[in-house]
């Protein structure tokens, strides 16, 4: 595993690791480690069965949450689960991509996870980089990492709402990572338990990097590859959803200020 | 002289008092809450039957006339009102997540109970056999 030159920015290290073919096979022994997947789920029936038949051979316990979808989500997901290592929790009601992430780590918290990973249910991620993600908690190199996504090959819309992201952490948590909105992030049992995560909806991503900040964390940053389809790029961080944080992050704010 | 908007606006100051006492009395708001409402209503009525007093107010804060006064306190008592109902509406989004979580939690450890159950179960009748 190669270092690429580290960078220091708010006193918070940030490892950038490249990844390689063999980085899954190399020294440490990953079967010694409990590592779930938390999978949040809202709406996504055509796209749930083939991550989780994508994620059965990888050997890792699958965490699935249901946020009240309306459609068969949940159904699917039940079916697809019903022969693996996993547990499903189902959201009666929608409560957010933030609300389901929560009841994703305290699920796998309970379970003595060591290495809790969270994966987009859309299809969009790779399940060969979950261990590269998790590899540097491993090695004891970084308490949070993020699955960073290449900008490059990013499609328009969706790197200016994800680089307005990337500046409004910086400016409201004081802290810059190359990936601020990636769904794929690994955190240690330790990171994992200090989180207080209050944001309900996509607000959540730059909610946890400022928490994992605050209580003096390392972090760290593997890049990882996306898989763009036109189902995926109607998901996620879009302008709406940029100015809905921004005025959640704003309020937060003010809220702060009158109590 | 009195106009008719005065005795509106000490009618509905009036109705407003009741109302707030009878929301206390059905343990509905707290006692501060009910006491800054009657101070406020009270205020309300005061300003309907002598619109005069405003300008006292208004001079000594130094904004013009007395009208202008009571609809800027009126606007800043309607940014607080709405960021009060705020954080309310927050904090109840809240409660219900954390009940939406504790349901899922319940259910999957029920379904988790039985499958142990009747895990168990197998074990006995394969023992039986």
């Amino acid at each position: 595993m190669k270092f690429l030159p580290k960078k220091q920015k708010n006193k918070v290290e940030q490892l950038l690791y490249k990844n390689s073919k063999n980085s899954a096979n190399s020294a440490f022994n990953r079967n010694d480690w409990n590592i779930y997947v938390v999978l949040p789920a809202y709406n996504e029936s055509k796209t749930i069965k083939k991550v989780i038949e994508d994620l059965k051979n990888k050997n890792l316990n699958l965490i699935i949450i249901d946020d009240g979808s309306s459609d068969q989500t949940f159904e699917i997901a039940r079916n697809a689960i019903y022969s693996i290592n996993g547990s499903i929790y189902h959201h009666i009601l929608n409560r957010g991509l933030g609300a389901a992430l929560k009841t994703g780590i305290d699920a796998a918290l309970k379970k003595n996870a060591d290495i809790i990973v969270t994966f987009d249910a859309d299809g969009q991620h790779h399940p060969e980089d979950i261990i590269p993600v998790c590899k540097p908690i491993i090695e004891c190199k970084a308490d949070f990492v993020i699955g960073t996504r290449n900008f490059e090959e990013m499609p328009n819309s969706k790197k200016f709402g994800n680089t307005a992201m990337n500046w409004l952490t910086q400016i409201f948590y004081d802290i810059h990572v190359n990936d601020s909105q990636s769904g794929l992030r690994a955190f240690n049992r330790k990171a994992a338990r200090i989180l207080d995560i209050r944001s309900r909806g996509y607000g959540v991503s730059s909610e946890i990097i400022g928490e994992i900040k605050n209580h003096d964390l390392k972090i760290g940053e593997v890049p990882i590859k996306t898989i763009y389809t036109d189902y995926s790029m109607t998901k996620g961080t879009n302008l709406k959803v940029g100015l809905k944080i921004l005025f959640k992050l704003i309020l937060n704010i003010v809220r702060k200020v009158l109590s | 002289m009195i106009f008719i908007y005065q005795i509106v606006g000490a009618i509905a100051g009036l109705l407003a008092i009741i109302l707030a006492i009878s929301r206390f009395k059905e343990g509905k708001i707290t006692i501060g809450m009910l006491s800054l409402w009657i101070l406020i209503w009270i205020g309300v009525i005061y300003v309907s039957l002598d619109p005069g007093a405003t300008n006292l107010f208004a001079s000594f804060v130094g904004i013009g006339r007395g009208l202008d006064v009571v609809i800027i306190l009126g606007l800043f008592g309607c940014y607080y009102l709405v960021f009060k109902i705020y954080i309310m509406i927050e904090s109840m989004e809240k409660e219900i997540t954390e009940l939406v979580r504790e349901i899922a939690f319940q259910r999957e450890d029920l379904k988790e109970m039985n499958n142990l159950k009747v895990e168990e179960k197998d074990k006995n009748l394969n023992k039986s056999k």
